[in-house]
């Protein structure tokens, strides 16, 4: 009997391994029709130095803030500030870090802070 | 009564422990899209990032970088993914600044496979956009004259994070936007009879004063009842400075840049024929340079 719940137990465990295999191995997850918000941060960074070089360009906050705005959620001043945290992190070129920095300054103008500083 | 139970309960422990892992992967810790790259992106998604590149490739003229950037969509053919998009956006009425640059850099990619001209040629993308003539006024893009100079040194950027495979950009190259503001004239207009052509079309073809061809040139046509807007490069491989249009026998067109050009009228579909006597629709070639 004691025999019989450890071949039990070892079925289960064969069962759930059998799963891992199938999941990881030979049907693997893949990644299709994602959502912009699940880039890696090196990827949205280099799409926010995008936006930032059209925007030096062209001068159009408008349409910079709303391009920042495909890529999550968030303000788009703060989606940029993370893309110039990642840029410097990086050692983009100072060129490049001076655009992210244009950029910022100019939605930070655009973005009202609430009163007391804090955001 | 244990030996008739015989070994079905390993099945049954298998099959509880694929639920379990199953559970486990469906439920308690569902798969987390998280650090994707570019190229998994939904489709619309990948259209807006490309429009994306192509803006900042518009602004900077940094094609290196702008062919780094495509590469992370994993297109087949960037410069084929960019005109199609450039003729949807056209087609859907979207932003005509977007298709422009679009159509720019696909040209631009283009260009080292397309260094013959094309007189009469078979096309592989149909253009047709069609808006019924209206009061509207007639569309003119922003000249691009006074482009804007990258402001990026020649000196590496790293694209990637530090545990994966570090993507070096190399120093930007400027790439000429068309010059718009010196005027076009109509240097060639002829028939072209060729029975291999699928279509009857009215081709385009627009150099600068050196000669060279230009890409992302918007065209206007205009017929009774009807306009539309076309540009060069969307077919890269014909050329950069080539575009055309399908004509629609019976109407009466007039071409011309829409930033201003000598004006092509009364082209009416030809009427060709054959050495054995048959007749077939031919069409047009306008030649238009600075």
């Amino acid at each position: 009997m004691h025999s019989r719940w450890i071949r039990f137990a070892i079925a289960i465990a064969a069962g759930i391994g059998l799963g891992l295999l199938v999941g990881w191995a030979i049907a693997p997850v893949k990644y299709v029709d994602t959502t912009p918000d699940s880039l890696r941060a090196d990827y949205k960074a280099d799409y926010v130095l995008m936006v930032a070089e059209t925007y030096q360009a062209d001068g159009n906050l408008g349409q910079a803030m709303q391009r920042l705005a495909f890529l999550d959620k968030q303000p788009p001043l703060q989606i940029a500030q993370q893309g110039l945290t990642y840029a410097i992190a990086v050692n983009y070129s100072a060129a490049d870090v001076n655009l992210l920095n244009h950029l910022i300054q100019a939605l930070q103008v655009a973005t009202p802070t609430p009163k007391g500083g804090s955001q | 009564m244990n030996d008739r139970r015989g070994s079905w309960y390993l099945l049954t422990g298998l099959v509880i422990g694929l639920a379990l892992g199953l559970v486990y992967a469906w439920v308690i810790s569902p798969v987390a899209y998280v650090d994707t790259d570019p190229s998994t992106l939904r489709e619309d998604f990948k259209d807006v990032y490309r429009s994306q590149i192509a803006a900042a490739y518009a602004a900077t003229g940094n094609l290196p970088r702008a062919r780094l950037r495509l590469a992370l969509l994993k297109d087949a053919n960037p410069a084929t993914a960019l005109a199609a998009q450039a003729q949807a956006i056209l087609a859907q009425g979207g932003p005509q600044d977007d298709a422009r640059h679009l159509a720019l850099l696909a040209a631009d990619l283009g260009k080292a496979s397309a260094k013959n001209t094309p007189t009469a040629v078979t096309p592989s993308l149909t253009l047709s956009v069609t808006s019924t003539l209206t009061s509207t006024p007639i569309f003119s893009p922003t000249p691009e004259s006074t482009p804007t100079v990258s402001t990026a040194t020649p000196q590496p950027t790293q694209m990637a994070s530090p545990t994966e495979t570090t993507v070096v950009m190399v120093a930007p190259t400027r790439t000429p936007v068309p010059t718009l503001s010196a005027p076009f004239i109509l240097k060639e207009r002829q028939q072209v009879c060729d029975p291999s052509l699928p279509e009857v079309l009215l081709q385009v073809q627009v150099t600068d004063a050196a000669g060279q061809p230009l890409p992302g040139v918007e065209i206007r046509v205009t017929w009774q009842g009807g306009e539309d807007f076309f540009f060069t490069g969307l077919k890269p491989e014909l050329g950069v400075g080539y575009a055309d249009f399908e004509m629609t026998e019976g109407n009466t067109y007039t071409a011309q840049l829409a930033a201003g050009s000598q004006i092509a009228n009364d082209l009416t579909v030809p009427d060709c024929s054959q050495t054995g006597g048959a007749n077939y629709w031919g069409g047009w070639l306008l030649v238009f340079s600075q």
